[in-house]
């Protein structure tokens, strides 16, 4: 067993898709998975039941922002793709940056980004995304 | 990118100190570990300087990775006793202006503290301010 501490995580992204690579100055990044349910109680039933339905996911990367930071405008400036077609790749990393390993993984869509500069701090860029299409964990 | 090099950090901070004071009036600076025995009735300044605390600012351990260094100055003042503050608070006012939220080498000043009178001089015989400075350094590795 082997407990996993915040600074161990990495993110890597892509914009078009092809070849993540891994966004330095990566501050957090959360992840929410959701699942829909379907109500299948009968008439007569007395318990309500489910069945899962569609699933969906979200979340937020914060970066300490740094203008010369590799990945960093790519992934910030991606909110400005117009009809977005959904081809950005993402792997979020619990640990390591070996790919398919203690990561999530997924396609999505930077729906929010938040740059926010404050005297006497650094200044953090905050960035929100969907998921689209398969989810693929290897939490594991 | 690479660890900090710490010793850099305390040379560019220390160095913009001795600069000024060099120039005139010209006016002695002892750093830490620096043996000097002050001459009576004369002015001079001494610099302390600490690393403080170090944080994560960034994922990624050791690699693509940033942390925040920060530490202190401490500049005491020294001029002679009896004779009024005006001279004393001239030397702060250019030790003030030398770190007042300046961006050296990527050193980063924040605003000072001071020039506050001491009211027990160490040594004994002096008129004694203190400035102080908190500064901080990103480490990128």
């Amino acid at each position: 067993m082997a407990t996993i501490r915040g600074e161990q995580g990495t993110v890597q992204f892509d914009a078009a898709g092809s070849s993540n690579a891994t966004i330095v100055g990566t501050r957090s990044w959360s992840l929410s998975i959701t699942k829909e349910t379907l109500d299948t109680s009968k008439h007569g039933d007395t318990f309500r039941s489910f069945v899962g339905s569609m699933i969906s996911g979200s979340g937020t990367v914060e970066l300490v922002y740094d203008p010369d930071a590799t990945g960093q405008a790519a992934f910030l400036e991606d909110v400005l793709t117009t009809a977005d077609p959904a081809d950005a790749t993402f792997e979020l990393f619990t640990t390591g940056s070996t790919s398919g390993t203690d990561s999530v993984s997924f396609a999505g869509i930077i729906t929010d980004m938040e740059i926010t500069s404050t005297v006497g701090e650094l200044v953090i860029v905050s960035c929100n995304f969907i998921t689209s299409g398969a989810i693929t964990s290897n939490l594991e | 990118m690479a660890a900090a090099d710490l010793n850099t950090v305390r040379a560019t901070i220390e160095s913009r100190l001795a600069t000024e004071l060099q120039s005139s009036p010209s006016i002695p600076v002892v750093f830490n570990n620096v043996s000097y025995s002050p001459t009576p009735n004369s002015s001079w300044v001494q610099c302390l300087l600490n690393f403080g605390a170090n944080e994560y600012l960034s994922q990624g351990l050791t690699t693509d990775s940033q942390n925040r260094i920060v530490g202190a100055i401490v500049i005491n003042i020294f001029t002679p006793a009896g004779v009024g503050s005006g001279a004393n608070y001239t030397i702060g006012g250019r030790i003030r202006d030398l770190y007042n939220r300046i961006i050296v080498s990527g050193v980063y000043f924040d605003a000072p503290i001071g020039p506050e009178v001491v009211g027990t001089p160490a040594p004994e015989g002096y008129f004694q301010t203190q400035v102080r400075v908190t500064f901080e350094f990103i480490e990128e590795l």
